[in-house]
């Protein structure tokens, strides 16, 4: 009887280890379902946060398997560097009932574009063909796009239709030297100004 | 009280275990799936496969880039008594070809800079000199080509035609270049 009450004690134990152990480990990295592609980043400018060591083996195990979940088949910094945003300027969640004024201009890069996903880092399901904006229609000086669930008037569009809690990707293509050994430095970011949202809330 | 520290250092040493286990395997576990769904969706082994026009509704790995045009190689050495042969035929704009191990790891990128690029991989046991080696026997290789239109997408399709990716050991020549406007 005793025997049998300390098989199952020590079981019980393994049992709780090895779901904690786990699930700490799946939390820490990004890996349980809905959690986002936010990491603490090595790298942050003005909400944009970066990992250079993305596609690297250099990378510690909690960004590999962060990288893996949410950035399969990222090219190391030398190719192209990666930065996520989830916030607005004032440091409130990105989302789908609001409009945003995405602005920015000359990036230290051979082309860069902006991404909109979900927050399962899918592309929304929706058809409005605006999930990205690149230097090739944005320009090489100054320029602006309207994020928003239903086309501008005019000017370029990111479409948040069905993005929910959304988050923006910032890719730069064949980075400038410079850009890779002081990104805070070289880098300006672009802006994400709050224009309205639904409801009314500002 | 002394009952309770042997389940306790069991339950700690058996959570230190599964946590490191956990956060080690799930690159190549998380890779091993992608390039099963890979299969599953028709991408040959030992061949470029161009992916569909990247849309919501044609994506099939995270965050993928609706301004990229994708081609695909699954490789395994397993599979092959010799290296393999892959070319990236050449691109106007921006291209570049890159090697993935099954841990995710980016051993090799070459940029097209408007020519066409081609790299010979040996398998990780190879003792050969020349080329590259990858450090697992599976992975993929990646061509990525810039193409933000549907008209620029329609020219890789016809572009990725000379892309290569084989284990044969005298691969043709590429054929000349078409005029790109």
């Amino acid at each position: 009887m005793a025997r049998g009450r300390h098989i199952l004690t020590y079981g019980l134990a393994v049992v709780a280890g090895i779901v904690a152990g786990g699930g700490s480990a799946l939390a820490l990295s990004g890996l349980f379902p809905g959690f986002g592609a936010m990491s603490d980043g090595t790298i942050d400018i003005e909400g944009w946060k970066a990992d250079f060591s993305a596609g690297s083996d250099a990378a510690d195990p909690y960004t590999r398997a962060r990288i893996a979940r949410h950035g399969l088949l990222a090219l190391a910094r030398s190719e192209a560097v990666y930065f996520t945003r989830n916030t607005d300027d004032q440091g409130k969640r990105l989302r789908e009932q609001c409009r945003y004024r995405l602005s920015g201009g000359t990036m230290p890069a051979q082309w860069w574009s902006v991404t909109l996903y979900d927050a399962d880092s899918r592309l929304p399901m929706n058809d409005d063909g605006a999930l990205s904006i690149d230097a090739s229609r944005a320009g090489e000086q100054a320029w602006s796009a309207t994020i928003a669930p239903q086309a501008p008037g005019e000017g370029l569009w990111l479409s948040s239709r069905k993005g929910g809690a959304f988050d923006l990707t910032l890719r730069l293509y064949v980075p400038d030297a410079r850009l890779v050994e002081d990104p805070a430095g070289s880098l300006i970011p672009p802006r994400i100004e709050r224009l309205d949202c639904a409801g009314g809330e500002g | 009280m002394n009952r309770w520290i042997g389940p306790f250092v069991t339950a700690a040493v058996a959570g230190l275990a599964a946590h490191v286990f956990t956060v080690q395997a799930a690159p190549a576990f998380i890779m091993g799936r992608a390039m099963d769904a890979m299969e599953q969706r028709g991408v040959q082994l030992h061949a470029f496969s161009l992916a569909p026009r990247t849309t919501p509704q044609t994506q099939t790995v995270v965050r993928p880039s609706p301004d990229l045009a994708y081609s695909v190689c699954r490789f395994d050495f397993d599979q092959l008594d010799g290296p393999l042969t892959a070319r990236m035929a050449a691109w106007d704009a921006y291209s570049s070809v890159s090697f993935f191990d099954a841990e995710t790891n980016n051993f090799l990128t070459l940029r097209g800079d408007g020519v066409a690029r081609e790299v010979v991989l040996h398998g990780p046991d190879a003792k050969a000199q020349t080329g590259a080696r990858s450090p697992t026997a599976r992975g993929l290789i990646l061509i990525r080509r810039l193409a933000p239109t549907a008209a620029d997408y329609d020219r890789v399709t016809r572009i990725s035609a000379s892309d290569l990716c084989t284990a044969d050991p005298s691969p043709a020549p590429p054929p000349a270049l078409e005029p790109q406007p």
